[in-house]
């Protein structure tokens, strides 16, 4: 590979396939019944959901109490989880949105897959808010309505921001999914000779087409969708920041911190998307659609989002020194070789140093390498939020107050459980939606567009 | 493939002379009102001098962070302009000239050069080893040599392969690109905090080199859209740059826009709502008299007009509109500078008077002096680069 | 098979490049009802269809811009009108911490809002009883094929003409679309009795629904456990103590905090010699004001002249502008609020020492306002 050709455009798709060919290819696992090795992973991520259901019913049942959760650590695994399960869902829609705005064409391998992720892993994250203001079933009262105490909500405070920034996040990745399958339903219904399926699929391709009357609108909603979700992926993770930064707790209240959480979230949404592909593309045969240079710019992005990471943590490190604030210098110190030192440089050495072997063109491209790099990755932005929210929450302005933030086995029930109820969605999606949009992909394949010689 | 279809029909063309000598004439007009000012109000001309330096970085440095942008990213619809960001980033061999002056007035500029303040304020004491001048002269020197380093090293390169049509220079300058990129983060982050952070040196914000940051792309691309969208309508660059292209500029700027607006939203939304008084006195100051009207200002002319003007997809692709959106962000730089630097100089309100004026006629002179000089006997096109062909075909 | 009518003539190409130049020629022939299907958006065509460009651009700015007013709108009166809260000293109308909900709502309309429009308004959809569907056309143009489709209904439809036409395009495929009129049906259906089965029954399990939910599931175990705690309520018997009350009386001789013993009691003598110590001061006279307005102006009325609004239910109060009131001194008034006098309760636990000497201080601007002297024009 080291004689590249810049003259001519890459391939998006290798091999020049037929576009039956490629249908045929997408639309297989749909077609056919699972096989042992789905039912062993299946077994795998239900079990591990079922222990998150215990830890749930726990701590229903008893109460908040089943957590390591105490004075000071008032916010313990069940924010950490939060914002690390949004941050996962940042990658799905920045592929989608972004890429496309930015004309990236390699994109149109991996965006549907991605975009599902993003779904699931903020339903997973949307779990834990819930869960964590300790009467789920009232959770209603955080949507403005009018009801009988004739009271509204706190417009002013971040954690209302995050009920108005997710669940909008979701309705509109959600509906972006949604118009991106409209194409494919209907190439489904056309294909299948199964008569409920084709029943299924006529209701969700809502009767679509393929009309050149229609595709144009398409495509300009499709640009119109992904120029709103690009401001709102951003505003997210932003919101997210603000609920610890707009306090006064000293490594909390920075001003980086918005563009830091959202590169971080992509970074982490980028790895997670990056190990989940390894897997989809080998098992179902799409070497040649999600190729080895889409899985090189993925890397290049984790790179990239890696070391601005690793920037926002020196800036950080370096203005709590030149702030001059005693709390702001003894936090940063006492995340670096306090009581959570080691959580501390897990994370250093996941998020800053790992990604730097993506510098080298060879473990950009190899399996093994980039899979265990990207694992790193995960790991270490679970730690980033670990932690924000426990090292700065144990050691704060009070030393009478201070205490050792200790998880309970309910709490590692619970993330577990998170993990299980990602990937039993993601192994469901692969077997009942196509996890490479077919349209799209059929858009860039070699020769399906004209030459533009004609006129 | 023959040799005129190798050069793409480009044929060489020199700028008039006379845009050279309107570059030099308002360099003079400048130069001379400049000193004037000097001699008149010394410590009021320092201050518009660091707004000129910033001003200039940002043009410059910025214009290479996006020569090196296209490299690492493998762009294709901005090589055929390529070229003009590359004479756009020639100004950063100013930038030591223009120091000059300011690196023998510290002491009027900066209140922590003063020895006896050091002693007796102990916040700032504890600032010592990084706030002394000789540490910020040798951090000032270390990164204007090694932005020079990377100008001659990127353009250089470029400029062989006009020749030569050798891949490997691109591989050679994709590979220094990215190593320009870290070098770029740090160096711009901190030359915005000694600059102008360090104004004030008992406030701090995480935050403040990603708002120079933002502020410097999006000063380098306005100069660069003015530039390129003039040149191609007067048949400097190649034929074949249309609509597509401007619309990839357009969006680009419109972005940046955004970008700029989120994270100055940022910094002032974080700082307004913890409310604590060591950070909300630098916003506090500029909410201070007329202070007030310059903030409500930048606002509108720095994100409300810019937004709603390239909101449309046409008006992305109308290169009248797209220069004088160029032009305005560029004044809205420069007031967005002024807007950071000079409450510390005028506390009560903002001062605007024949010194502020000059320096604005001095750095359009600088810029397009250096523009005209820069791309004389040169290519406006890089015509040399193996992606050239697809970057003239590119559609949306 | 009598009944089925013709729709369309369609043709099928196989590459993009054909498509396109069949696009051009047909449209250039003057066909307006016709259409072009393809498995992916084929760039160039709407060129090559002469279509004006999408209009949605504008109806996303108009849903985003009044999903922004709307946002505005109801963080304002929501917060500053409706039920206005000082949340941590903010400002009631705290605009830069609502931004983020603005532009949340914002997105929210212009995203779902625009593509709603593009499938219900532009596309009629959803339609699944299209003459096309089930068809090997679809069929084809869904998978691979590019199709193009004239409809009978275009003014200059001409079946041999198309077919020529289509053939001298080199079209692999020409085929003729029929249509069963009982199947495209475009009448309402909201009035069939299934539907409106489905709406009762939805009706009744989403009521039925949300009243065990508010009425049943709240009081059972564990969801009533925050109701049901073991603290001591007011009014309430405890089984700890042996008298079975819940609240407890002060041991004897217990001080409250800030109380002063008050010398003069039942002595009115002895209370009128008493000074007021506070300064008529602004703060003062505002504090006495709201405190009059508060616990005095109910019987004495809000000027002093007992012309309130309880007048009539008991024997009225007197006026305060009496020359007796008026020569009293302030200690005196004093000792009657803080005792009572003939009907009047004792004020003693309303009123802080401090405002106590605040109302008497604006007594004495009422009874000054009705019986100014002199003096006070200078």
């Amino acid at each position: 590979m080291s004689e590249v050709d810049y003259s001519v455009e890459l391939s998006v798709v290798e091999g020049r396939p037929g576009l039956r060919e490629i249908e045929d290819l997408i639309t297989k696992p749909l077609e056919s019944k699972p096989d042992k090795k789905f039912f062993i992973a299946i077994s795998i991520t239900l079990t591990m959901l079922m222990i998150g259901v215990i830890g749930l019913g726990l701590t229903v049942y008893y109460g908040i109490g089943m957590w390591g959760n105490n004075n000071p650590v008032g916010w313990g695994f069940g924010i950490v989880n939060f914002v690390f399960w949004v941050g996962i869902g940042h990658a799905g829609t920045l592929i989608s949105a972004i890429l496309f705005l930015l004309r990236q064409k390699w994109r149109n391998g991996i965006a549907r897959f991605a975009e599902g992720m993003t779904i699931f892993a903020v339903m997973t994250a949307g779990i834990f808010p819930l869960i964590h203001v300790g009467r789920p079933w009232l959770a209603g009262y955080l949507f403005p309505y009018p009801n009988q105490h004739s009271i509204w909500v706190n417009f002013t405070s971040p954690l209302l921001w995050d009920v108005f920034a997710v669940s909008t996040y979701f309705t509109v990745s959600f509906v972006f999914w949604y118009v991106g399958l409209i194409p494919d339903f209907a190439a489904l219904r056309e294909k299948t000779s199964n008569k409920i399926k084709h029943i299924v699929y006529s209701i969700f391709s809502l009767g679509w087409r393929g009309s050149n009357k229609h595709w144009q609108n398409y495509e300009m909603v499709y640009l119109i969708l992904a120029g709103f979700a690009t401001p709102l992926v951003l505003s997210v993770h932003t919101i997210v920041s603000f609920d610890f930064a707009v306090s006064i707790i000293p490594g909390w209240h920075t001003t980086i911190f918005p563009p830091y959480f959202v590169a971080g979230a992509v970074f982490s949404g980028f790895a997670m998307v990056q190990n989940v592909l390894i897997f989809v593309r080998k098992i179902f045969n799409y070497e040649h659609i999600i190729t080895i240079d889409t899985l090189e710019k993925m890397n290049k992005i984790i790179l990239l989002t890696g070391t601005l990471v690793g920037y926002a943590y020196a800036m950080e490190f370096f203005i709590a020194w030149y702030s001059g604030v005693q709390a702001e210098q003894f936090t940063f110190i006492n995340r670096a070789f306090g009581p959570y030192a080691w959580a501390y440089w897990i994370m250093i050495s996941c998020n800053v140093i790992s990604p730097q072997l993506f510098w080298f063109k060879k473990l950009r491209r190899s399996l093994v390498p980039m899979f265990i790099i990207a694992v790193f990755v995960n790991v270490g932005m679970w730690f980033e939020r670990f932690v924000i929210v426990i090292s700065s929450l144990s050691r704060d302005f009070l030393p009478s107050s201070w205490a050792y933030f200790t998880p309970t086995a309910t709490d590692f029930a619970i993330l577990i459980g998170s993990f299980g109820l990602f990937f039993t969605l993601v192994l469901l999606f692969t077997k009942a939606l196509p996890v490479v949009s077919i349209a799209e992909i059929k858009a860039v394949v070699d020769g399906a567009q004209p030459t533009h010689k004609e006129h | 493939m023959s040799s005129s279809l190798t050069n793409f029909g480009y044929q060489q063309k020199e700028l008039p002379v006379k845009v050279r000598n309107i570059g030099l004439a308002l360099l003079l007009i400048g130069l001379v009102l400049a000193v004037i000012g000097y001699f008149v109000e010394p410590v009021r001309s320092m201050f518009n001098n660091i707004i000129l330096l910033t001003f200039i970085i940002s043009i410059g440095l910025g214009s290479l962070f996006f020569v090196a942008l296209e490299y690492v990213t493998g762009a294709i619809w901005s090589v055929p302009f390529r070229r003009v960001m590359e004479f756009l980033a020639a100004t950063l061999l100013i930038v030591p000239i223009i120091a000059l002056p300011l690196l023998f007035n510290l002491h009027d500029i900066f209140h922590w050069t003063h020895p006896e303040v050091m002693k007796t304020d102990k916040l700032l004491a504890g600032k010592a080893p990084y706030l002394n001048e000789e540490f910020f002269i040798v951090r000032f020197l270390v990164f204007a040599a090694l932005w020079i380093l990377f100008y001659y090293a990127i353009t250089l390169t470029s400029k062989k392969q006009d020749s030569t049509k050798e891949t490997k220079l691109t591989r050679r300058n994709i590979k220094i690109s990215a190593v320009f990129i870290p070098v770029f983060a740090l160096t711009v982050s901190f030359t915005a905090i000694d600059w102008l952070m360090t104004l004030e040196p008992h406030w701090f914000s995480t935050i403040y080199g990603v708002y120079y940051f933002s502020g410097t792309v999006l000063a380098a691309l306005a100069a660069g859209t003015y530039a390129i969208v003039s040149l191609n309508e007067k048949g400097y660059l190649l034929k074949g740059l249309d609509k597509d292209h401007y619309y990839s500029l357009g969006a680009l700027l419109f972005a940046f826009v955004n970008f700029w607006a989120y994270i100055a939203f940022s910094q002032f939304l974080l700082i307004w709502y913890a409310n604590l008084p060591e950070e909300t006195i630098w916003f506090l100051q500029r909410w201070d008299g007329s202070w007030k009207y310059i903030s409500i200002l930048l606002m509108i002319v720095q994100f409300l007009v810019p937004y709603f003007g390239l909101l449309s997809q046409p008006s992305k692709k109308d290169g009248k509109k797209l220069k004088f959106f160029a032009v305005w962000i560029l004044a809205a730089h420069y007031i967005d500078l002024y807007w950071l630097a000079m409450p510390t100089f005028s506390k009560e309100g903002f001062v605007l008077g024949w010194i502020e004026l000059a320096y604005p006629i001095l750095a359009v002179g600088i810029v397009v002096l250096v523009f005209s000089l820069k791309s004389k006997k040169s290519n406006f096109v890089a015509i040399g680069d193996p992606k050239l062909k697809r970057g003239i075909e590119f559609k949306l | 098979m009598s009944e089925k009518k013709l729709y369309s003539y369609t043709a099928l190409f196989n590459t993009p490049d054909e498509i396109i130049h069949a696009v051009e020629k047909v449209s250039e022939k003057g066909y307006k009802n016709y259409d072009v299907n393809t498995p992916y958006p084929v760039h160039g065509m709407d060129g090559a269809m002469k279509l004006p460009p999408s209009k949605l651009g504008y109806i996303a700015l108009v849903l985003g811009l009044s999903g922004m007013m709307a946002g505005l709108l109801m963080t304002y009166w929501m917060s500053a009108i409706d039920y206005p809260i000082n949340i941590g000293g903010k400002p009631i109308f705290s605009f830069p911490a609502y931004i983020p909900i603005i532009f949340e709502i914002t997105v929210l309309f212009a995203a779902v809002g625009t593509v709603l429009a593009m499938l219900l308004f532009f596309f009629k959809l959803p339609n699944n009883s299209h003459p096309l569907h089930g068809t090997n056309y679809m069929k084809a143009v869904s998978s691979d094929k590019f199709g193009i489709s004239i409809q009978v209904d275009d003014k200059l439809f001409v079946k041999e003409e198309v077919i020529n036409l289509f053939k001298e395009l080199g079209s692999t495929e020409i085929n003729p679309v029929y249509y069963d009129e009982v199947e495209i049906n475009y009448k309402n259906k909201i009035f069939e009795p299934k539907f409106i089965m489905f709406l009762v029954v939805a009706f009744i399990l989403t009521s039925g629904a949300t009243y065990v939910t508010l009425n049943k599931l709240m009081f059972m175990v564990p969801f009533d456990w925050m109701s049901n705690q073991e603290k001591v309520i007011p009014q309430s018997k405890s089984m700890f103590y042996s008298d079975g009350f819940g609240m407890r009386t002060p041991v004897e001789g217990t001080i409250a905090r800030g109380h002063i013993p008050y010398p003069y009691k039942g002595d009115l003598e002895a209370a009128s010699a008493m000074p007021n110590p506070l300064l008529p001061t602004k703060e003062n006279m505002k504090l006495g004001q709201q405190k009059y307005d508060t616990f005095c102006s109910l019987c004495h009325g809000y000027h002093g002249e007992g012309d309130s609004r309880l007048r009539g239910q008991f024997p009225n109060p007197p006026s305060l502008h009496s020359e007796k009131v008026r020569n009293w001194s302030d200690g005196s008034i004093y000792h009657v609020i803080m005792e009572g006098q003939n009907i009047m309760p004792a004020y003693s636990s309303q009123l802080t020492n401090d405002e106590k000497w605040a109302v008497i201080l604006h007594l004495r601007a009422l009874q000054r306002s009705l019986n100014a002297k002199e003096t006070d024009l200078q």
